[in-house]
């Protein structure tokens, strides 16, 4: 008795899997079907109720973009009430890179976002380099080419063919651009001391000296996430690599024109020390980036350098505080630094072979109406790609506005690509500034960019 | 004998034990074999795209690519890692065990403090001594400061971080440690003690050559967990320093070369397997040496 029954469990828990993994495939398969025959013709569906068509959206959890975006998909659903938006959102960083690779190739998403625009693609100077996602995404048919929908115009086409163009056609809306190379300021402190926004780097020396003569910390950056510090240097490379045209300096490193240990990079590199061992923080490597802000907020810094999304964190830190921003002014050209380097943030593609392709672009059309567009931007805390946009954000509209008549840059991480098993002094597309002393061991910038030369070219493909 | 009875029924038992064997098989033989496969291999986890046998390549990546060298140290920093924690941990514990054993006042609730942080879990643990050593606003430093005028940056240090995470790794885990050496002294019979004393043993002798060689199975089972637990510890690290300041071991760089790296699985399992052969050794030269000197009474 006991044996049979346990036979009977066992080959239903069996049989129980095997159908589960089968209906599983096929809906992968073909979802389109699956999802339309359903939709169409399901004896078992109320007939009162009409079945709506299900666009499936992924995205990162980020509460005040999720917020927005959840607010659009009410309204949306509100206009075109045979479609029923499907939000979902998982943990940032690698657990959305897994949910993305997963989704995209079983077929189960219409929309997807991805942080910082399509970037690092390889070019034909760059054997052996890596081949992102995106793009082996593209490549294979999976994402739908939006050049000829009428909302892509909405957009700047600027930032269109930098952030959403590939091969000439386009696949992408970049949603917003994030700055990152300059420095939030306290604009009491600094009008108490009789200093202006430095334009030059000589000036923005002069402005350091001065405040750390009244005892005051004259920058604060979040050294122990390592991340923080690349952001001074990113907008030191955008202005002295190449002469200001960082991209033909990285082109010149792979073809082995330009080093990490020629002058421009030693300068790099040299700038940020002069920064690290005088006028950031005492003890920077162990701040981490959420108290960073506070420092900044309750006045005992004058300057912290963080990009634009900070902005809110600092307000709520302290509402009273008055505070602006400006780029890191790289060189003794004024007119050179007067702009600000940064990336691209979310950034939607819709998939080709997704259940409901045409939903995917009916959102989209909808999301890019300016309108929407807007309320999205001003929840988010991005620079608008999209023209004429009010932000209603003061910071925005009064402390980065002057900044970005003059263009945006992208920051130095963006553009490189790397190669295969760099080694840690320039992996993650970054310089890594932490190895310098006092806090690293490398005691000179030479030092240091010696190392990541040799390091580069130990990496080169064989 | 035979509690199943007799005939064909005695064979229930040993069907009963086909499950969790197939469950090993499938979840923990199976992987492991594989692992080992696809270190030959130059296969990604992106679905469709095939793998290729690429016999040794990916080991010589290992050890011969552009950044093996951070291999090595990380390797060299395993064991220092693995050597310090063992030691130290197995020293304080076996202190603790017998303060502890002198049936104290209070013992349960000793116990009990020196193993809440096993309980509480790595994350937890990580987050109060990131506090407690928080440079700016932290107790430690402000300690420091006021004994020895000295300010340390902790795990933000490229030269201290890695000592300041072995400490933490052994005030998580010495309680661990601890409660089987107590086990084991509990197993000690009194009588030997008692023998001792009349025949005029000092507490050292009695230490020495009594509790020491009796529990010595204690000693093999937790100088075993300690090797193998040190050399595949990251998530206290993770946790900490996410490898940053020179704190990377060889279970992080798998950890980190397989899910936050690239695509490519190969490399990782390759490295998986070198550290599985290194513990491997470790363990064996260690039970060798630590059976020898197990005794029966």
């Amino acid at each position: 008795m006991f044996k049979k029954l346990s036979v009977v469990m066992l080959s239903s828990m069996l049989l129980f899997t095997l159908t589960a993994c089968g209906s599983g495939n096929n809906g992968a398969a073909n979802g389109t079907n699956a999802s339309s025959t359903a939709a169409a013709g399901d004896p078992t569906a109320k007939p009162a109720s009409v079945e709506k068509k299900v666009i499936k959206i992924l995205h990162w959890k980020q509460e005040n973009i999720n917020k927005a975006i959840e607010e659009i998909n009410k309204k949306f659903e509100e206009k075109y009430p045979e479609y029923k938006v499907e939000y979902t959102t998982t943990g940032p960083d690698d657990e959305y890179k897994q949910a993305q690779r997963a989704r995209i190739t079983a077929g189960d998403v219409d929309i997807l976002a991805d942080l910082s625009g399509m970037r690092l693609s390889p070019k034909e100077w760059t054997p052996g380099a890596k081949v992102p996602d995106w793009q082996q995404w593209i490549d294979s048919g999976l994402i739908a080419d939006l050049s000829d929908q009428p909302f892509v115009k909405n957009y700047n086409a600027n930032d269109i063919s930098k952030a959403g163009t590939y091969n000439g056609k386009v696949y992408a809306l970049p949603t917003g651009k994030v700055a990152m190379s300059g420095f939030f300021y306290n604009k009491e402190i600094f009008e108490q001391n009789g200093l202006a926004v430095p334009t030059t780097w000589t000036e923005f020396i002069k402005a350091l000296d001065t405040i750390k003569s009244k005892n005051i910390i004259p920058i604060v950056v979040a050294g122990k996430d390592v991340w923080p510090l690349k952001l001074p240097v990113f907008g030191l490379q955008a202005k002295i690599l190449g002469g200001g045209d960082q991209e033909k300096w990285i082109e010149g490193v792979w073809k082995g024109e330009t080093k990490y240990n020629d002058k421009e990079a030693v300068e790099v590199l040299d700038k940020m020390k002069t920064l690290q061992d005088k006028y950031i923080i005492e003890g920077f490597m162990g701040i981490d980036y959420a108290t960073a802000p506070s420092i900044f907020a309750t006045g005992k810094a004058a300057m912290i350098a963080d990009g634009t999304w900070d902005a809110p964190t600092i307000a709520t830190a302290n509402p009273d505080l008055k505070f602006g921003f400006f780029p890191i002014p790289a060189t003794e050209d004024a007119a050179k630094n007067k702009s600000l380097v940064g990336k691209y943030d979310v950034t939607w593609y819709a998939a080709e072979k997704g259940p409901n392709k045409e939903g995917a672009i009916k959102w989209l059309e909808f999301f890019s109406e300016p309108e929407n567009y807007s309320a999205y931007v001003q929840a988010a805390g991005f620079l608008p790609t999209q023209d004429n946009i009010q932000t209603n954000s003061e910071f925005i509209d009064k402390e980065l506005s002057p900044y970005l008549t003059g263009g945006f840059e992208l920051a130095y991480e963006i553009l490189m690509i790397n190669r295969d098993n760099v080694g840690e002094h320039l992996a993650a597309e970054g310089v890594h500034t932490e190895y310098l002393a006092p806090g690293g061991e490398f005691k000179t910038a030479k030092e240091l960019a010696d190392v990541q030369q040799k390091e580069w070219e130990a990496a080169a493909p064989k | 004998m035979y509690p199943f009875g007799k005939g064909i029924s005695r064979f229930v038992p040993f069907l009963l034990l086909l499950i969790p064997l197939a469950l090993y098989v499938m979840f923990y033989f199976g992987p492991s074999v594989m692992t080992v496969i696809y270190s030959f291999t130059n296969i990604t986890n992106v679905p469709g795209n095939g793998m290729k046998f690429i016999g040794l390549d990916n080991y010589h990546d290992v050890f011969f690519s552009g950044n093996s060298g951070e291999r090595v140290d990380s390797i060299i920093r395993t064991l220092y890692f693995m050597f310090i924690v063992t030691v130290v941990q197995n020293g304080v514990a076996l202190l603790v065990a017998v303060i502890i054993n002198q049936k104290l006042k209070g013992d349960y609730f000793f116990r009990s403090v020196f193993f809440l942080p096993v309980v509480l879990g790595v994350a937890v643990v990580a987050l109060v001594w990131s506090m407690m050593f928080d440079p700016l606003s932290g107790p430690v430093n402000q300690l420091y400061n006021a004994l020895f005028g000295y300010k340390d940056m902790f795990f933000g240090s490229f030269t201290h971080a890695f000592r300041y995470i072995i400490f933490v790794q052994i005030w998580m885990y010495m309680g661990y440690s601890m409660l089987i050496f107590l086990a084991g002294l509990q197993s000690v019979p009194k009588e030997l003690y008692e023998a001792g004393y009349i025949d005029g043993t000092t507490k050292w002798q009695s230490f020495r050559h009594i509790t020491f060689s009796l529990i010595a199975p204690s000693f093999t089972v937790n100088m075993l967990l300690s090797i193998i637990g040190a050399m595949s510890t990251f998530d206290i690290i993770l946790a900490t320093t996410d490898g940053r300041f020179n704190t990377r071991t060889m279970a992080y760089d798998v950890y980190k070369e397989t899910f936050r790296g690239s695509l490519e699985m190969g490399l990782p399992s390759a490295l998986s397997v070198v550290q599985f052969l290194i513990i491997l050794v470790f363990v064996i030269v260690a039970v060798k040496q630590m059976r020898k000197r197990e005794v029966e009474y």
